[in-house]
């Protein structure tokens, strides 16, 4: 009997060295699949190859067959031998495939939790196995069904909400502050690499103008062509503090470079909007000490860190829920997965009582030429509520028993009673 | 106060108040999703048993400051609903919420008060006076937690340790804005059912300086209110210390409230 199931292996099993090893670029992960699919024992097959895991989703009689057939070809490519490999590969099958699946498309199996990519990956194995036709239904039922639980995860837990890295921390900052970002001024000083990418991520949140200074002219325009910016010069910046939101620094000196006596001087002029300091300069380019001024915040790299860390540890409290909500979503689906298993023999039954119903009734209505419309309605309902009431309970138990686990026994001796399986295999 | 009705609703806000706090704690957005409902609920029936006292008494229930009070609670627990989706701000109610509890379960227990008015309460220019009087007082409920929200965000920003309300509350902007938007709608109304109590009070009394200890802390809270929004709109006052003038002026009105329940005076108890 087929089932579904999943085999292969990830960053939790397997080092690195291996990993990059078995990813293959798609070409040949198409041609490894139309191939897996060609041997005949999996009727349904799909091939997830990102840098962190290559897992075989499929649909075999015998999963541990379907494997060693997958990773023995995943393997050839560079050389591999699948019993090297054999120590590192997990095998679920059944509610455990979909557990598995659900929890990798949530990205709840990610190494960083709540990483976004791997969704995006999954759903490209899926175009690739759908365009190499090697999808069948319970592959489509399943990842279409691993979507709709990815995005629920998304929107109803905070798994991937907050920043993991620094300069994304430094943006969730800045909006806890500003709000929106919208129109919102950037004064970058100083070349660092980070700095540049804090206020890219920034501009993509809408902050405008940028103004860049540093000590040499050259790379200061340089720069702020790279950002679209307007570079100033390096003894300019001071004044714009009057004027600008968000200071980003990163220089190499070695004393810091923004004295709080300057931050001090243009609060006045400043009123009382806030001015954000993201000091990412070691050693720092800020006087901690601005801090303490009303309106000021500001975050050197390891306040940035503290940060980022609050956030993975936000996440994995958030993963808990997310756990919680994929475990249901797996039991609905088996539920309706073991419904949908009784309801083909269900509609068959009732189209083979149908044919019968109308072949009888017709054959009374041809020995009675003569019968008013009235009679042949009665005739009609009456045949009809016939098979309603004899067809009501078989599909009550049908369904009952499927539920319970037995549905596989029933539904065979169900058609075998009525002699529905022949009319299924001529369709 | 007729007892089933203002007791269910009573249950409700309670309910809610208990779910929005959970929010606060646990989020989640069937939480939310309840605690909205609980407090819709408790609004409706709150909403009901106002109409039954009115109609009951054969007036508006406004005449005496326990029945105030229950309908600042309710026109805060409106505002609340309405503000919470406009500023997206979800844990507002965690903060307004047990505001109205305390408002609404110290109408259950205090004395209910006169029923028969002094004659020269009965007028249709004291019910405009008191239901100013109250939108204010409901608006600046509002002002009061978004200072609240505001300070403790800021705290969190500054110590740059990133916790619970950290996450939860939104930006110091939003917040900021939202103060100030309760300020100017609470201001107008204040200021003009003062000053309607005060020709009242000429009409009636002959004066306009009637000692009354209700009236000189609500003149107090004005001014806190006054000097608040000059000072915005003029002097580019805003974050913390437009936060703090909010909890000072609402301070004031608690004063208000307390006095007039407590010390004897025109506005009687």
């Amino acid at each position: 009997m087929a089932e579904l199931f999943v085999a292969g292996l990830s960053h939790k099993t397997a080092p690195i060295a291996v990993r990059e090893q078995l990813a293959v670029e798609e070409d040949k992960l198409r041609e490894i699949l139309l191939n897996v699919h060609a041997a005949g024992i999996l009727p349904e097959v799909m091939i997830l190859s990102t840098c962190n895991r290559v897992e075989v989703y499929g649909v075999a009689d015998v999963p541990g067959e379907a494997r060693a057939l997958a990773f023995r070809h995943l393997a050839q490519q560079r050389g591999l031998d699948l019993p090297s490999l054999e120590p590192m590969l997990y095998t679920k099958s059944g509610t455990d495939a979909v557990h598995h699946c659900f929890r990798v498309a949530a990205s709840l199996d990610s190494m960083i939790l709540g990483e976004p990519q791997i969704l995006g990956q999954v759903k490209e194995a899926f175009a690739l196995a759908q365009s190499c036709q090697t999808v069948g239904p319970l592959l489509h039922r399943l990842l279409t069904q691993a979507f709709a639980v990815a995005k629920k995860v998304r929107t109803e837990t905070e798994l991937a909400r907050h920043a993991v890295s620094v300069a994304y921390a430094a943006v969730e900052l800045a909006r806890k502050i500003f709000g929106s970002l919208d129109g919102k001024s950037i004064l970058l000083i100083g070349a660092g690499k980070m700095g540049e990418l804090a206020a890219r991520h920034l501009v993509d949140q809408g902050a405008f103008p940028i103004f860049v200074a540093n000590r040499t002219w050259s790379r200061a325009q340089e720069m702020a062509r790279a950002l679209a910016a307007t570079a100033i010069p390096f003894e300019e910046w001071v004044e714009s503090l009057a004027t600008v939101d968000i200071v980003i620094t990163s220089t190499g000196a070695s004393e810091p470079i923004v004295r709080t006596v300057d931050v001090q001087r243009c609060l006045h002029a400043r009123r009382l909007r806030p001015l954000f300091f993201i000091d990412i300069g070691v050693p720092r380019d800020v006087e901690p000490a601005v801090n303490e001024l009303e309106p000021v915040f500001c975050y050197d790299i390891d306040d940035l860190r503290q940060v980022v860390e609050s956030n993975i540890r936000e996440r994995q409290r958030e993963a808990q829920k997310a756990e919680a909500l994929v475990e249901r979503e797996v039991l609905r689906f088996s539920a309706r997965a073991q419904d949908v298993e009784v309801v083909p023999t269900i509609v068959s039954l009732r189209e083979r009582l149908e044919a019968i119903r109308r072949g009888e009734v017709e054959k009374a209505l041809a020995g009675l030429p003569n019968a008013d419309p009235q009679t042949r309605r009665a005739l009609e309902a009456m045949s009809q509520s016939i098979v309603n009431k004899i067809l009501h309970t078989p599909t009550v138990k049908l369904r009952e028993s499927s539920r319970s686990g037995h549905g596989r026994g029933w539904t065979e001796m169900v058609q075998e009673l009525f002699g529905l399986g022949r009319e299924r295999d001529e369709k | 106060m007729n007892p089933i009705f203002f007791d269910l609703a009573l249950l409700g806000y309670l309910v809610a108040t208990g779910l929005a706090l959970a929010y606060l704690v646990q989020r989640g957005e069937a939480i939310h999703r309840l605690a909205s409902l609980a407090t819709l609920g408790g609004w409706v029936l709150h909403t009901l048993a106002l109409v039954v006292r009115g109609v009951e008494l054969g007036r508006p229930p406004l005449g005496t400051l326990v029945e105030a009070m229950s309908v600042v609670g309710w026109a805060a627990v409106l505002l609340t609903l309405g503000a919470e989706r406009q500023y997206r701000v979800k844990v507002l109610s965690a903060f307004v919420l047990p505001l109205v509890c305390v408002s609404v379960v110290s109408t259950a227990w205090l004395p209910p008060g006169l029923s028969n008015l002094a004659p020269a309460l009965r007028s249709a220019w004291i019910s405009v006076h008191v239901i100013l009087a109250l939108l204010g007082i409901s608006a600046f409920i509002l002002n009061f937690a978004g200072a609240v929200m505001y300070l403790l965000q800021e705290r969190q920003l500054k110590a740059k340790r990133p916790g619970a309300f950290y996450y939860r509350l939104p930006s110091l902007e939003t917040l900021d804005r939202m103060t100030f938007r309760a300020l100017t709608l609470g201001f107008p109304f204040l200021t003009l059912g003062i000053l309607l109590g005060a020709l009242w009070a000429r009409t009636a009394w002959g004066s306009v300086f009637v000692f009354d200890p209700l009236a000189l802390f609500s003149f107090l809270a004005w001014l806190v209110y006054a000097a608040t929004l000059s000072g915005r709109t003029l002097a580019g006052w805003r974050g913390r210390r437009a936060a703090y003038f909010a909890l000072l002026g609402f301070s004031a009105l608690v004063l208000t409230l307390t006095a007039g329940l407590l010390l004897p005076g025109r506005h009687g108890s």
